[in-house]
C-alpha cells in the first residue's frame, strides 16, 4: 500500500514530500536512508517504516534522542500508523498520510481575487500610482503660499511617492522571505488603490467637517472611514503575500490597523501638552460649491453656544 | 545784555526755586513714605518692590495692586513688608485691593499716631506743578518734578497724563501737588518723561468702601470690580451706534469710542502675493492686570479681507483655511487661572442674509472669579469664490449675558457692502 511523508517544520510547513510504494522505509541521517533527515539530532538510522499486509508499522531504531508521536512522552515501538500522524525524530518533524486521506473541499476564486487580478494589471498599475502622484502634487501645490513652479512639486511629488511604494515593498520582501511569492506587483496595485481611497475618504471627510455644525452626532462614523480603509488594505496585503486561515488574516489585519491609529493616537496624546491655552475647532473650509447645508440663524448659534458657558462651569465644579 | 542777565537769573531762581520745593516737599512726607516689598517666603528674598504712602494715622497704606498681586493670589507664598524712610521693615496686612485702578490698601501696626498724607479735594488744573514720589530700581526714596496734562483721553478708566519720569519700583508712590496734597497714584509709564497716574478719586472710593465694609474676602472684591467694570464697559460699547465701514468690498463695524483704537495694514505694495489682503485691527487700549501671567479686561476685533489675484478658488480657499487654523486668545491666563478653551461651529447667516460664514465659538471659565469668561470668536466668509472676509473677536473678563449681546452685534454688523 502506497505511504505519503512529509518532511514539515515545527510550524507544520510543509519542506518535502515523498510518496512511497514499497513495503519498508527507512528514515535517519545516514545516506543509505530513503529519506535522509540532516539534523545532527536525528540518528544515522533512526524510524523504520514496514508493511504487514494491513497496518504500517513504525518503529524507533534503539536511537539516542528517541522518536515520538506529536504530544506523547513515549518512545514509538511498533506503532500502527494512522493517517496524519505527525512524528518528532531529533530537532525534525514528519507527517504520514495514506493516499485516501481526506482533503478539504476546493475553494472557488473569490471576487477579491478578481479585484487583485485588475489591480495589478499594469495599466490599471500605471494609472493608480500616476493618480496617486497627481494628486500628492496637486496638494502641494495647494498649500503653498507662494507661486511655484513644475519642478518644486517635483522632487516633493515623487520622494512621497517612493515613502508610499515602501509599504507595499516591505510586504513583498517579507513574504518572500517566509517562502511565499513576492508578488510585488498586485502588492503595489492594491496598495496605490487603497492609498487613492484614502484622498477620497479625505475629501469626504473635509466635506462633512465643512458642512454641518459640531453638535452633529454622526462625525465618529466619518471618521471610522480611513479606518475601515486601512484594515481592508492590511487584509488585501495579507492575502496577496501569505496562505493563512481566514481567521489570523482577520487578526492580524486588526492588529496593523490597531497599531497605526493606535499608535497615531498615542503619539498626539503624548504631544499633547497637559493644559492648552490655544481653542482647538474646527477650521475646515471648502469653496461656495461645497456648501451644501442650510445655515442656521446667528440666535441659534448662540443658543448652541450657552452650552459652552454651562461646560466650562461643570469643568471648574468637577475639579 | 542786562536783559539776558536778567532772564537767566530769573530762569535760575526759578529753577532753584522748584528744586527748593521739592527738597522741601521731601523731608516733610519722608516718614509717610515707604518701599513696599513682597518677600517670598520660601527663599526670603524679596520677589517684587514697589512704593506706598500713608493716608490714615493709623498705618493705612495706599499702593499698586500691581505690587502685591503675588500676595494677592497667591497668600500662602508670600508675605507684605514695607521699609520706612529710617531703614525699619515691618509686617504689612493686606486689607482692600481695587483691581480696575489697580490700587490697594495695606495696613502696619502703629504704636502712636503717625503723621500721613492728605487727599487732595480738588482736581489739578492743566500745566500745574506736581511732584511725583517713589523708590525707583530699589535705588532709594527720590522726587520728581512734573506737570498734569489732564486726563489721558484713549483710556475707558481714568489716567492722568504726568510728564515726568514715572520708573519702575515708583509705581504706588503718591503724586503731590505744591501743598502736598495726594492728587495721583504712579502706576505706569510710557517711556521718555510719559508717566501715567490714578487720580486721586479712585482711592477716596476704594478707602470709602473700605471703612464701609473691611470683612469683605479679596477674591470676592476682585470678582465685584471686574464683573461691574465689564458690564460699564460692554453697556458703553453696546449702547454706541456701530458705524459700518469698507473693507475691500465688505462692510465692518467700528465701534465710534476714544478707548477703542483702529490700525490698519494691507499688502498692496507686494506685487506677488497670490492674495491681496486688508486688514483692520482695532482695540481696547488698556486691560486688567490681576497677576503677572493673568490679564483680563481686553477687547480685540480683527478684519482681514482677502481677494484671491489669478489664483484658483480650491488653493485661495486653502491658503484661507491655513489663515484661521491656528487663532489664539489676546491675553495671558494659565492652567490655575482659566479653563481650557471649548468650542463650537456651524454654518451661520445672520438675519440681513448679507454674508454667510463658517463659525467658531470658543469660550473659558475663570477659576477664581465664577461668572467670567473669555471669549473667542472666528469667522470666515464662505459665499464667494475669490473674496473673503476673515472676522474676528476676543473679549476677556465678561459674563454670559455680555458676551452672547456682543457676540449677537458683533455678527449682525458683518456683510457684504
Amino acid at each position: 500500500m502506497e505511504i505519503i511523508i512529509e518532511e514539515i517544520s515545527k510550524g507544520h510547513k510543509l519542506l518535502g514530500r515523498h510518496k512511497f510504494s514499497k513495503t519498508s522505509i527507512t528514515i535517519g541521517r545516514g545516506y543509505q536512508s530513503d529519506i535522509i533527515i540532516s539534523d545532527p539530532h536525528v540518528c544515522a538510522e533512526h524510524l523504520n517504516f514496514a508493511y504487514d499486509g494491513e497496518h504500517w508499522l513504525v518503529s524507533d531504531a534503539d536511537t539516542i534522542n528517541g522518536s515520538f508521536i506529536e504530544n506523547s512522552k513515549s518512545v514509538i515501538k511498533q506503532h500502527i500508523v494512522k493517517s496524519g500522524d505527525i512524528i518528532s525524530l531529533g530537532k525534525s518533524q514528519i507527517r504520514v498520510f495514506f493516499p485516501d486521506h481526506p482533503v478539504e473541499a476546493s475553494t472557488t476564486f473569490s471576487p477579491f481575487e478578481n479585484l487583485i487580478d485588475i489591480a495589478r494589471h499594469p495599466i490599471s498599475l500605471v494609472f493608480n500610482i500616476a493618480l496617486f502622484a497627481v494628486i500628492t502634487g496637486f496638494l502641494f501645490y495647494l498649500n503653498h503660499g507662494t507661486e511655484v513652479s513644475f519642478t518644486q512639486l517635483f522632487v516633493p511629488t515623487i520622494s512621497m511617492m517612493l515613502m508610499f511604494a515602501l509599504w507595499p515593498a516591505v510586504i513583498s520582501i517579507i513574504s518572500h522571505l517566509t517562502k511565499h511569492d513576492a508578488r510585488i506587483t498586485s502588492q503595489l496595485g492594491i496598495s496605490f488603490v487603497f492609498f487613492n481611497l484614502m484622498w477620497v475618504s479625505d475629501v469626504i471627510q473635509r466635506f462633512v467637517q465643512f458642512n454641518v455644525s459640531s453638535q452633529w452626532p454622526l462625525m465618529w462614523l466619518v471618521s471610522a472611514i480611513p479606518i475601515a480603509l486601512a484594515f481592508c488594505l492590511f487584509w488585501f496585503n495579507l492575502s496577496i503575500g501569505f496562505h493563512t486561515s481566514e481567521r489570523r488574516r482577520l487578526i492580524i489585519s486588526a492588529v496593523l490597523t490597531g497599531l497605526l491609529f493606535g499608535g497615531n493616537a498615542l503619539i498626539e496624546l503624548s504631544k499633547k501638552p497637559e493644559f492648552s491655552t490655544r481653542p482647538k475647532y474646527d477650521a475646515t473650509l471648502m469653496t461656495p460649491m461645497f456648501s451644501i447645508t442650510p445655515s442656521t440663524s446667528v440666535d441659534e448659534f448662540l443658543e448652541d453656544s450657552a452650552e459652552l458657558f454651562e461646560n466650562a462651569r461643570k469643568e471648574i465644579d468637577e475639579e | 545784555m542786562k536783559g539776558i542777565i536778567a532772564l537767566l537769573l530769573i530762569a535760575t531762581s526759578s529753577i532753584c526755586n522748584a528744586t527748593e520745593q521739592a527738597e522741601a516737599i521731601f523731608k516733610q512726607l519722608a516718614p509717610s513714605l515707604y518701599q513696599i516689598r513682597l518677600i517670598d517666603k520660601a527663599s526670603g528674598e524679596k520677589s517684587s518692590i514697589g512704593s506706598g504712602f500713608q493716608i490714615t494715622s493709623d498705618g493705612l497704606i495706599a499702593t499698586n495692586y500691581h505690587v502685591i498681586s503675588g500676595y494677592a493670589r497667591h497668600p500662602s507664598k508670600y508675605k507684605i513688608e514695607y521699609l520706612d524712610n529710617k531703614g525699619n521693615k515691618g509686617a504689612l496686612e493686606l486689607k482692600s485691593v481695587e483691581v480696575i485702578n489697580d490700587l490697594a490698601l495695606v495696613k502696619r501696626e502703629v504704636t502712636r499716631e503717625m503723621p500721613f498724607f492728605e487727599i487732595s479735594d480738588t482736581t489739578p488744573t492743566k500745566g500745574e506743578e506736581l511732584f511725583s514720589l517713589g523708590n525707583p530700581h530699589d535705588l532709594g526714596m527720590i522726587v520728581v518734578p512734573g506737570t498734569y496734562n489732564g486726563l489721558k483721553k484713549e483710556s475707558f478708566n481714568d489716567r492722568i497724563h504726568f510728564t515726568g519720569s514715572v520708573n519702575s519700583g515708583m509705581s504706588g508712590g503718591p503724586v503731590v501737588n505744591a501743598q502736598t496734597q495726594v492728587v495721583g497714584i504712579n502706576v505706569a509709564t510710557s517711556g521718555n518723561q510719559i508717566g501715567f497716574l490714578v487720580p486721586h478719586d479712585k482711592l477716596l472710593s476704594l478707602f470709602a468702601a473700605y471703612k464701609v465694609d473691611e470683612k469683605i474676602s479679596i477674591e470676592q472684591q476682585m470678582l465685584d470690580q471686574l464683573t461691574k467694570n465689564q458690564e460699564k464697559l460692554m453697556s458703553t460699547i453696546l449702547a454706541n451706534e456701530w458705524q459700518l465701514k469698507q473693507l475691500g468690498e465688505s462692510l465692518i463695524p467700528t465701534v465710534d469710542v476714544p478707548f477703542i483704537r483702529c490700525w490698519g495694514d494691507s499688502n498692496a505694495d507686494k506685487a506677488d502675493a497670490l492674495i491681496l489682503a486688508a486688514v483692520a485691527h482695532c482695540t481696547l487700549e488698556e486691560n486688567t492686570y490681576l497677576s503677572s501671567h493673568f490679564f483680563t479686561g481686553i477687547l480685540e476685533m480683527e478684519f482681514r479681507y482677502m481677494q484671491a489675484k489669478e489664483l484658483s478658488d480650491t488653493k485661495f480657499y486653502t491658503l484661507y483655511e491655513q489663515r484661521i487654523k491656528r487663532a489664539g486668545p489676546a491675553n495671558e491666563a494659565n492652567k490655575e487661572d482659566v479653563t481650557e478653551y471649548q468650542c463650537q461651529h456651524d454654518i451661520v447667516m445672520p438675519a440681513h442674509q448679507g454674508m454667510k460664514n463658517k463659525a467658531v465659538f470658543c469660550t473659558r471659565a475663570y477659576k477664581d472669579f465664577p461668572g467670567l469668561f473669555d471669549i473667542l470668536y472666528l469667522a470666515a466668509s464662505i459665499d464667494k469664490n475669490d473674496q473673503a472676509l476673515l472676522s474676528h473677536f476676543t473679549v476677556a473678563g465678561v459674563t454670559q449675558n455680555s458676551a452672547m449681546a456682543f457676540s449677537k452685534k458683533f455678527m449682525e454688523s458683518v456683510t457684504w457692502k
